[in-house]
């Protein structure tokens, strides 16, 4: 019963996340990618995504704290981090990115230090959700 | 440079795939119209429309199941598209993945790179890339600047063959590749692309419809693929 237990868990789970819009069809398309040549496809993706986004926002947060704020290369790194992000699915997180832009490309300081708070936010909340997910996930698998 | 012939053997000169994030019909016809994007792809992409666009632009299927309906057409696509190489150069590693993930369902092979030089470096004969998908907003070289050479070989070769025959087809000898480019930022790329100087006229066809149908297909259809 274990087993049907951790299955329903992962079920209600992923809805969740979807429910909640923290993910959108983009993470259906990674998961629509993985099968038995590619079993971990989803994992690696991910992985890949979160130190992608380590890099990102270690480089943005250097970009906003030194001097003079430079919005062409602020702007770069965002459209990196979008990129990611919704390569993913990362619905709630894209859509941070996409505000950060808007003050970027108005040049706006307050805006962005603000706007980038938001994003860390959600990055680091969907990244909680992702690794218990994906955990249960194994799990489940596990005990198949 | 690419000659068009070398030792007897014809080259394919390799398609490049545009794939672009939010793109209007108007947009997308700009695209088109600068010559040097056959079609355009939103970015991300979906696994569905990667096969789609290399179908459409490797002229496979077309030929080969006129007048068929596509019910077993997965199946007959990855055969068609087994054994492509196809060449990804995209500056973000998640979406690269991605996209190759895509490209492997279909048994292509798959090469990576980061950057539009890295890509130019495989250039060099032999000449072995079907198709290019190709990421036109990265940081040294844009994409546009990376297909430059591609569409120069092209030329180049086209007035070679002026006049003569593809060999394997029977053809006109014409080269032309078809380049699909990644963008998230269809507006300046497009923008690019006009400034890039790529004005002549490529074939257009109904990407937005082509991908309607094609995504209902493979919607309807995924449980009897990759087996």
């Amino acid at each position: 019963m274990d087993r049907n237990r951790l299955h329903n868990q992962v079920a209600s789970m992923r809805r969740s996340l979807f429910d909640q819009g923290y993910l959108d069809d983009q993470f259906i398309q990674l998961e629509e990618l993985q099968d038995d040549t590619n079993p971990n496809f989803v994992q690696e993706v991910v992985t890949l995504f979160y130190n992608d986004s380590a890099r990102l926002i270690q480089n943005i947060e250097q970009a906003l704290n030194s001097g003079p704020i430079d919005f062409c290369k602020l702007d770069d790194y965002m459209h990196q981090f979008k990129g990611s992000s919704s390569s993913i699915g990362a619905k709630k997180v894209t859509n941070e990115c996409t505000a950060f832009r808007e003050y970027c490309n108005a040049e706006n300081a307050e805006g962005c230090i603000r706007s980038f708070q938001q994003v860390k936010q959600e990055y680091a909340i969907l990244k909680r959700k992702l690794e218990v997910y994906l955990q249960t996930v194994r799990q489940a698998s596990q005990t198949a | 440079m690419l000659e068009g012939k070398q030792n007897g053997q014809v080259f394919k000169l390799p398609k490049v795939i545009l794939l672009a994030t939010n793109i209007t019909n108007v947009e997308l016809e700009k695209a088109k119209a600068a010559g040097f994007a056959d079609t355009v792809i939103m970015k991300p992409m979906r696994a569905s429309m990667a096969a789609a666009c290399l179908q459409q632009v490797l002229g496979i299927g077309k030929k080969r199941q006129a007048g068929k309906n596509m019910l077993n057409g997965s199946m007959a696509l990855q055969g068609l598209l087994c054994g492509k190489k196809i060449l990804v150069v995209d500056d973000n590693m998640v979406h690269q993945r991605v996209v190759a993930g895509a490209l492997k369902k279909f048994e292509v092979a798959v090469e990576c790179r980061e950057s539009g030089k890295a890509a130019l470096k495989l250039l060099q004969l032999p000449y072995c890339f079907d198709a290019y998908f190709m990421d036109i907003q990265m940081p040294e070289m844009n994409g546009f600047e990376a297909t430059h050479p591609i569409r120069m070989m092209e030329s180049k070769a086209n007035k070679q063959m002026n006049g003569g025959m593809d060999e394997d087809s029977g053809r006109k000898g014409e080269w032309h590749v078809p380049i699909l480019a990644m963008t998230a930022d269809v507006i300046h790329a497009t923008y690019d692309a006009l400034n890039a100087g790529w004005m002549d006229v490529s074939k257009p066809f109904e990407e937005a419809k082509l991908y309607q149908v094609v995504a209902e297909f493979f919607k309807s259809t995924r449980s009897n693929c990759f087996t």
